[in-house]
């Protein structure tokens, strides 16, 4: 509780992290919103094949002769969506599986982390691959595949923090009291970790979105949602680099990157207030200033 | 204590430039004489500016700090011009033992590599001669010449503070500063490394600085002792003097606040706390913990002063001025 | 040493087991199975269960598994279903053509990470470690394959390299180009995938190398280091990137390892036959075969890294051996 200060200072503190809400703030916004915003159809045929952008569509049209405004904006939805939701799922068997593996150590422990070392080095891809062919392709299925995929990091960074808050003073006294496991990490370890699990979520989410365009792009996405993944693959697709066509590559990639980027500036703030060490450097470029002797002050 | 001072520090102050723009003022005007093969002991509560003053000496404050004052190394300014002209005599005049030398080792490189290190760079010995120097140095804090292979995680705690102490001796050092060298180990261990201290200045003729919070020990180890309180120093003089007669109300009551294992006194603690230094102290800063104030201890600063040879104060009490 | 090392290469291979294992079950999990999953237009009900039969895929699971771990066991990873050929052939000329690109571009990467990073974190706080980490960021932050698409767009024309296949066609159409030509064309046509891996690689690793330095560079001994007088050089160098490369060579190795078969988009978008080519396809025409083949080996090519970075690991850090 008592580490909270300094992180809500941080993150509300520095330009990098409020610039980086801001970016989410607008496009969850846009995201909830969208519908009211979004000036076509996404399916509403209003132009030619990759027509550039004009005062009509601002980005143009894409192969379909769809309008990019409104795409970009739907887009923004579900591509927020799988983030969190991926994120999400993520957390909870992450962090299930890390409070578990560290608060109870031992037998556990090893037998948790194994199976977490077997998930690290499980190539992502094939996993997906298999995963998308046994479930099928759909939304709910892409953020159960993004859960699974990165629960693993999760996992062992709550482990180590728990670990550590677990042979802290008070817990062994509450313990020593006679609290059940179940209040001691509910009441005593939970709330020591929750932001560290906050800022790893938001990492998380950029780590969801980004993997949904990759799960797109593969063909594996999906193939009724309009996210920004299936933009970009529609981009390809529909030959726009060919054709020169940046209005219809670059906008959804550069959407994807901002939103991430806003993530990670907000979610590493969090993280860098939460590590003491890195506040200290002993090597630095610019060193400590002479200032000039005060002969009248001395003698006062 | 006759000769010339191997080290003078003359009215050193220190600031920290913080977040909000304002400065804190860590070290307010420090003066002292270090004469070879002198002990001095710094002591005071923790933040009284003890650290922070032999760190400039050292020249390795931070980039936030600025410095005032002047510090002469065998008659010589060395602070005028910042780290550039301290740097050429770090380690080779002037050495430190940090505070928890535990971690003062490089643990991925060899004992011995790290002290020749320092020996490579000052060109005091090279390759073969500086194994040997290296070997010489550890058997002198009383390791193994052969652990020198070693790698720091292979050494005990005290082990590995005797190799802080060989790794500061490694280029002749005139002055040798010790943080806290001993918290962190367990008491033996500690009395064997104080010894080592004690011994090595009387051998080899370096004059100490030993910084601590811990009185007795200044009381083992140390002639002299500067006490220290609010970035000033209240009272440096030799340690029996301090002792029998002290003049500042802080001496007086840190001895009183020092449990006596042999008498029974009755161990009273100083109630109160040391004022921040994010603002300049009107008055004497030790005024809202002192039992012995007057009245113009509430509107000025009381000077240091000279009170008998070897013998300084800052307190009002006994200034006719 | 030989107890750790043998720990490590023992965790190795049951890993290689339960990839295996697991490889074996996900495939066989498959709804349907691969033969009735194959998208072919002439396939026949016959054909079908001709190709069931010569799988093996009408056995009980236990004799699968045994004829499957034999398979692996003599090298024989089975045949693709689509061409027919032998898995193993075409999952080697795949990897011929991935690895050099993929060199190319983690070479560059590592090399401007560490480079980048350890500036970033000794200069941290000036404008040049603002600059090196927002871009750093930013790379980091691109899809890989919009990144590529980028590049197709704009850096391709303008520096004049191709951006499809292995090789330009029509360069020894008559049999008379010489060595040296056709090397420089196959580079000519490796430059952009591997820089577009090189630059999402790059923002990766030189993130990782600046908080690893920032760690050690506020460790006491950095403090130490400049109290006896060793220059910033020096100090970056031998105390703080020496020990910064402990936690560097883990994501490192753990990164190469998917580095390996994760090139799909790249090669996919400027239709380089490697690995990840191969990949797509399998995928579009769910030849599972193939894929399954691909999943072994980046599995091996994983815990391969992991290993070697296992065993790096006392040769960087004394304490590992003896803890």
């Amino acid at each position: 509780m008592k580490r909270r200060g300094p992180v809500l200072q941080a993150v509300l503190g520095e330009w990098q992290s409020r610039i980086g809400l801001a970016i989410l703030f607008v496009t969850l916004i846009a995201a909830v919103f969208g519908q009211l915003l979004e000036p076509y159809g996404i399916d509403q045929q209003v132009g030619g094949t990759l027509d550039p952008p004009s005062s009509a569509h601002w980005l143009g049209t894409d192969g379909g002769g769809v309008d990019l405004v409104t795409l970009l904006i739907a887009g923004a939805r579900v591509s927020l969506i799988v983030g969190f939701a991926g994120a999400a799922v993520a957390m909870v068997i992450g962090g299930l599986v890390g409070v578990l593996s560290g608060f109870f150590g031992g037998k556990t422990d090893a037998a948790l982390m194994r199976v977490t070392d077997y998930f690290l080095v499980l190539p992502d891809v094939p996993l997906l691959i298999i995963v998308a062919a046994i479930w099928g392709r759909s939304l709910q299925n892409i953020v159960l595949i993004i859960g699974l995929i990165y629960w693993t990091s999760t996992a062992r960074l709550i482990r180590a923090q728990v670990k550590s808050v677990r042979e802290r003073v008070y817990v062994r006294r509450a313990q020593a009291l006679g609290a059940s496991n179940t209040r001691l990490i509910f009441r005593h370890i939970v709330p020591q970790i929750a932001p560290l699990l906050i800022a790893n979520t938001v990492l998380m989410v950029a780590q969801a979105i980004f993997l949904e365009t990759f799960i797109t792009f593969l063909g594996l996405g999906d193939p009724s949602a309009i996210s920004w993944g299936k933009l970009i693959e529609n981009s390809f697709k529909d030959d726009a680099v060919l054709n020169g066509a940046w209005w219809a590559v670059v906008p959804p990639g550069l959407a994807v990157t901002i939103v991430i980027l806003a993530c990670t500036l907000v979610g590493q703030s969090m993280e860098d207030a939460l590590n003491p060490r890195l506040r200290v450097g002993h090597l630095s470029v610019r060193r400590f200033r002479v200032r000039p002797a005060l002969r009248e002050r001395d003698g006062a | 204590m006759s000769g010339a001072p191997v080290i003078s520090v003359e009215d050193l102050h220190v600031w920290f430039d913080l977040a909000d723009g304002g400065e804190l003022h860590a070290v307010r005007g420090i003066s002292f004489d270090l004469h070879p093969g002198e002990r001095l002991g710094l002591v005071g509560e923790s933040g009284c500016g003890k650290t922070t003053a032999i760190l400039a000496l050292m020249g390795l404050l931070p980039a936030s700090a600025s410095v005032r004052g002047r510090v002469l190394l065998e008659g010589s300014e060395i602070m005028a011009g910042g780290e550039d002209t301290i740097s050429p005599h770090r380690w080779k005049d002037v050495a430190m033992v940090f505070q928890g030398a535990m971690n003062a080792f490089n643990p991925v490189q060899r004992v011995g590599k790290q002290i020749a290190e320092a020996m490579e760079l000052h060109g005091t010995a090279t390759g073969r001669s500086a194994r040997l120097r290296v070997a010489e140095l550890l058997e002198l804090v009383g390791i193994a010449g052969e652990r020198q292979d070693r790698f720091p995680h292979e050494f005990s705690g005290g082990m590995r503070q005797r190799a802080a102490i060989a790794m500061a001796l490694a280029c002749d050092p005139k002055v040798l500063l010790a943080d806290e060298p001993t918290t962190a180990l367990d008491v033996m261990v500690q009395a064997q490394i104080l010894e080592l201290l004690v011994s090595l200045t009387r051998d080899l003729g370096l004059a100490l600085i030993l910084i601590t919070h811990d009185l007795p020990l200044i009381a083992q180890v140390c002639d002299r002792a500067a006490v220290m309180y609010a970035g000033e120093i209240a009272e440096i003089g030799t340690v029996h003097d301090l002792y029998a007669d002290p003049r500042h109300p802080y001496t007086r009551l840190l001895f009183a606040a020092t449990p006596d294992i042999y008498g029974d006194d009755l161990v009273v603690s100083i109630p109160g706390s040391p004022p921040r230094l994010d603002h300049e102290p009107v008055g004497c800063p030790f005024r809202p913990r002192c039992d012995a104030f007057l009245e113009r201890c509430d509107t000025v600063a009381p000077r240091f002063r000279t009170v008998a040879p070897g013998r300084s104060v800052t307190c009002h009490n006994g200034d006719p001025a | 040493m030989g107890r750790y090392a043998a720990k490590r290469i023992g965790f190795a291979l049951i890993t290689v087991l339960v990839a295996i294992t697991l490889n074996f079950v996900l495939f066989r999990a498959l709804p349907g199975d691969a033969v009735s999953a194959l998208r072919c237009k002439a396939c026949t009900a016959a054909f079908r269960a001709a190709q069931r039969h010569d799988l093996g895929l009408d056995r009980p699971l236990v004799t699968q598994y045994g004829l499957y771990l034999k398979g692996i066991a003599s090298g024989d990873l089975g045949s693709s279903l689509r061409t027919e050929a032998p898995v193993r052939g075409a999952i080697w000329e795949a990897i011929k053509n991935t690895v050099p690109m993929v060199t190319l571009g983690t070479v560059f990467s590592i090399v401007f990470g560490i480079i980048a990073g350890v500036i970033s974190a000794w200069r941290r706080g000036t404008f040049v470690d603002k600059i090196t980490q927002q871009t750093a960021l930013a790379f980091y932050s691109m899809p890989t394959q919009w990144l590529a698409l980028l590049i197709v767009l704009f850096v391709a024309g303008a520096v004049g390299l191709p951006t499809s296949g292995l090789a330009d066609p029509s360069i020894d159409i008559l049999g008379d180009a010489s060595t040296w030509s056709i090397l420089v064309d196959r580079f000519q046509h490796m430059v952009l995938p591997s820089l577009t891996l090189g630059l999402v690689l790059y923002g990766d690793y030189s993130l990782i190398v600046r908080s690893a330095m920032l760690e050690t560079l506020g460790e006491d001994y950095v403090l130490t280091a400049r109290a006896k007088g060793l220059s910033s050089w020096r100090i970056v160098w031998r105390h703080g990137l020496r020990n910064a490369l402990l936690p560097i060579v883990t994501l490192v190795a753990l990164s190469l390892g998917f580095v390996i078969g994760g090139t799909y988009t790249i090669e996919f978008i400027f239709s380089y036959p490697g690995i990840g080519y191969a990949t797509v396809e399998a995928i579009d025409q769910r030849d599972y075969p193939i894929l399954q083949g691909i999943f072994l080996l980046v599995t091996f090519s994983v815990i391969g890294f992991n290993l070697i970075a296992d065993l790096l690991y006392p040769k960087l850090d004394p304490r590992v051996v003896s803890s």
